[in-house]
């Protein structure tokens, strides 16, 4: 007998999908993209009973139409044979409308079962649901849960079994009762012998006929296949099939819902001033500060941790490897990539985990929706959501921090146009490391105005990367204005986000771990020297190239420390420092091995002329900002091709901006 | 009248949306057909419409809320 089962969790957005598919597989996930569409693909699988079930957790959709790829993916995968159960969620608060995507399902021929969340929210508000007389209605099974509670599942598991075992799928003969005494009743039914062209075992013609209603591109597309062609619809159809479900929804609810109606104010006091004009920018940099301080204290021990670690570690390597007799330098290695990069994936860790802790709470509690509507008009004006705004702002942190959060951006492709957009913005660690350059050459008066460049730069950097990446990821055309829930105010459920950011923490460890390992090596064998600088392949490089990137500004000392800032920005100072002061080799202040000249920006100023300087600034600022934030970047999207991408971009991008302002400063300077 | 018109705290219902096809059915899955009935929260300059309709906050794009309109409930 086959034990293994294939369900897909199919719900609307703010259904509470996301925490049940979290709870139901805990650790047993994979995420990765579906073939050939910028769609994210999540799937798990769990065991109960004995019986191994394959989840898929579809992207979250207001109904099933055919307006974006998640859409598209969804209709496709719940259409499909090998697919033993659809469990669709629905909201059982605000059931009218979370119904919808259940009416719209009708006449998919997919067993389904529908399980209801937030139950306790529906009572808090005075309503009452009978389970068992909408399971009787709709005949399929229907279970209610509260989804961050593993405890109230065993009515879901039990649902499951039995809905995989009759295979009972939805009966909705009743909405297409509707349907033929409603307005678009002729359309349909001329629609009827066309749509069983394409229909198919999991498709009923009454659900094609109800796309064609609707003027489905998909059908039609695939209509015009099969040759016919010209066929006429109504602009207005999707009106009629909308009103013809909202019917049904509303017949089907008319005895299952009791509504107590206790009097509640629709906004509370809080909510004035989230979503206020004025107050709502107010309240959200004030909550913005208050979630990267709080990222912060979350993150900093794990950090510190990190930090430490090859202080620690590292006496230790010395005393036991080398009391073993291993020779020294194979300890310098180990110490210049496994101790190194151990004790960066740790610190980084540390930020995902506190971006996914601290994110998950504004997400969970509500709060984030509230942010996009706030920041709509402004966002919307670059092609992103209002919320991407959140991330963006973390960036100033730190890149990682931009890079994890931006998991709160609901459509994938917007959540890597979002990434792409947060690298431009420049890090604490370049403020850091860039004022020490720029006050060395500049003064502090010229260090501020350098800053301020950084800052104007930044926000043109910021509108044409939306541009470039919006092209394929979010185009003009299909951009379309803020049609968004903003869900009521949940608790928090502390616990429950905190374990599931441990999980994406260990997740995350255990590949970034052996990413950053290859490159500290591959780094550690570009930039080996058995005597000074010279025998490197990366000076050989820069000294090559230096005809080139000297048009651009970059002398081969400054090429290198640019080519040691992709892998860490404070290896701009430390590389410079190996090159100008000798104060160690390039592998060791890039990995920290070696401590970097206390007046090295001085020295450095004495060097290189001040156009070199400038531009050197602007190509550092604007590089890839370090090997973690490529790493979360990855860990973020699943998509190597995305990531090498954007890192080829900002790559490109900050040596045109180095040649710019080296040939404009030339003239000045 | 159109939806953008309606005043904070004003109830209406929905009597005719127009658009296209893509904003027709954007707009009804999220729960806002004809004859829905919808409380304006907040209308206030170039912002987004912020209603209330099927025991749900909706923010709405103000352009396309042209194209909603609705007849006030008294």
């Amino acid at each position: 007998m086959d034990n293994t089962k294939n369900i897909a969790l199919l719900g609307q957005p703010n259904s509470g999908k996301s925490t049940v598919f979290n709870s139901l597989t805990g650790m047993h996930q994979h995420v990765g993209n579906w073939p050939g569409k910028t769609v994210e693909k999540k799937e798990g699988t769990f065991t109960h009973n004995e019986v191994t079930y394959k989840v898929a957790d579809l992207p979250g959709s207001y109904s099933l139409s055919a307006n974006s790829d998640e859409e598209i993916v969804t209709r496709e995968y719940i259409a499909k044979k090998e697919l033993d159960l659809v469990c669709l969620l629905a909201d059982a608060s605000q059931l009218e409308r979370s119904m919808y995507m259940l009416a719209d399902y009708a006449g998919i021929k997919t067993p389904v079962m529908l399980v209801l969340t937030m139950m306790d929210v529906a009572e808090a508000k005075g309503k009452k649901v009978d389970v068992r007389k909408l399971s009787e209605k709709l005949g399929i099974e229907v279970c209610s849960i509260v989804a961050y509670d593993k405890k109230s599942y065993e009515s879901f598991f039990k649902c499951l079994e039995k809905a995989i075992s009759s295979g009972k799928t939805l009966n909705a003969d009743k909405l297409y009762e509707i349907v033929r005494n409603g307005e678009g009743a002729e359309a349909f039914e001329g629609y009827m012998e066309k749509a069983s062209l394409i229909a198919g075992e999991r498709r009923s013609p009454e659900w094609i006929a109800m796309k064609l209603l609707e003027e489905d591109e998909a059908v039609l597309r695939e209509l015009s296949i099969k040759g016919e062609k010209n066929i006429a619809t109504d602009p207005k159809g999707a009106l009629y099939t909308s009103d013809a479900r909202f019917k049904w929804i509303e017949e089907l609810l008319s005895l299952v819902v009791t509504d107590a109606k206790k009097p509640s104010e629709l906004l509370t006091k809080f909510d004035r001033a989230a979503i206020g004009p004025r107050s709502g920018k107010w309240v959200a940099f004030g909550i913005m500060i208050l979630a990267l301080a709080g990222a912060m204290i979350v993150a900093s021990p794990i950090m510190g941790l990190g930090g430490a670690l090859p202080s620690i570690l590292n006496p230790l390597a010395d005393s036991v490897l080398g009391g073993m007799g291993v020779s020294e330098s194979i300890i310098h290695f180990i110490k210049a990539t496994i101790i190194t990069s151990l004790g960066w994936v740790i610190a980084m860790v540390g930020f995902i985990f506190a971006m996914n802790f601290v994110f998950g709470i504004l997400e969970e509690v509500g709060y984030m929706a509230r942010v996009s509507y706030v920041f709509d008009r402004s966002m919307g004006s670059i092609g992103l959501q209002g919320k991407a705004l959140m991330p963006m702002i973390m960036g100033f942190g730190c890149t990682m921090g931009s890079t994890s959060g931006a998991r709160v951006i609901d459509s994938y492709g917007q959540k890597i146009m979002t990434i792409a957009v947060a690298w431009a913005v420049p890090c604490g660690a370049t403020f850091v490391v860039i004022p020490t350059l720029a006050n060395a050459f500049f003064g502090t008066g010229g260090g501020m105005l350098v800053m301020f460049l950084i800052l104007f730069i930044m926000v043109l950097h910021i509108i044409i990367t939306a541009k470039v990446f919006g092209k394929k990821l979010n185009p003009v055309d299909k951009r379309t204005g803020i049609v968004m829930e903003l869900p009521p105010y949940h608790k928090p459920r502390w616990g429950f986000i905190f374990k599931n950011s441990l999980m994406r923490m260990w997740d995350v460890f255990k590949k970034a771990f052996s990413i950053e390992l290859v490159v500290c090596v591959i780094f550690f064998f570009l930039s080996y020297s058995k005597s000074g600088i010279e025998g490197s392949i990366l000076y050989k490089i820069g000294t090559f190239i230096e005809p080139v990137s000297a048009f651009i500004g970059l002398k081969w000392q400054t090429f290198m420390s640019f080519v040691a800032a992709m892998v860490s920005k404070e290896a701009v100072l430390g590389v410079l420092s190996a090159i100008f002061a000798n104060s160690g080799s390039v592998i060791d202040t890039t990995t920290g091995l070696a401590a970097t000249s206390d007046n090295i920006a001085q020295i450095v100023a004495a060097a290189i002329p001040k156009a070199e300087a400038l531009a050197f600034i602007i190509a550092v600022t604007f590089n890839i900002p370090c090997l973690q934030a490529v790493v979360s970047t990855y860990n973020e999207t699943h998509s190597a091709k995305w990531t090498a991408k954007i890192g080829a971009y900002y790559i490109v991008t900050a040596l045109v901006l180095a040649a710019v302002v080296y040939h404009i400063a030339v003239l000045f300077l | 009248m159109s939806l953008t018109e309606l005043k904070n705290g004003e109830r209406a219902s929905i009597v005719r949306i127009d658009g296209d096809r893509r904003y027709l059915s954007r707009i009804t899955s999220i729960g806002l057909n004809v004859g829905c009935k919808v409380e304006m929260l907040q209308n206030v300059k170039k912002k987004p419409l912020l209603i209330y309709g099927r025991d749900t906050m909706i923010a709405l794009n103000r352009e396309e809320s042209e194209r909603i309109k609705v007849e006030v409930i008294a």
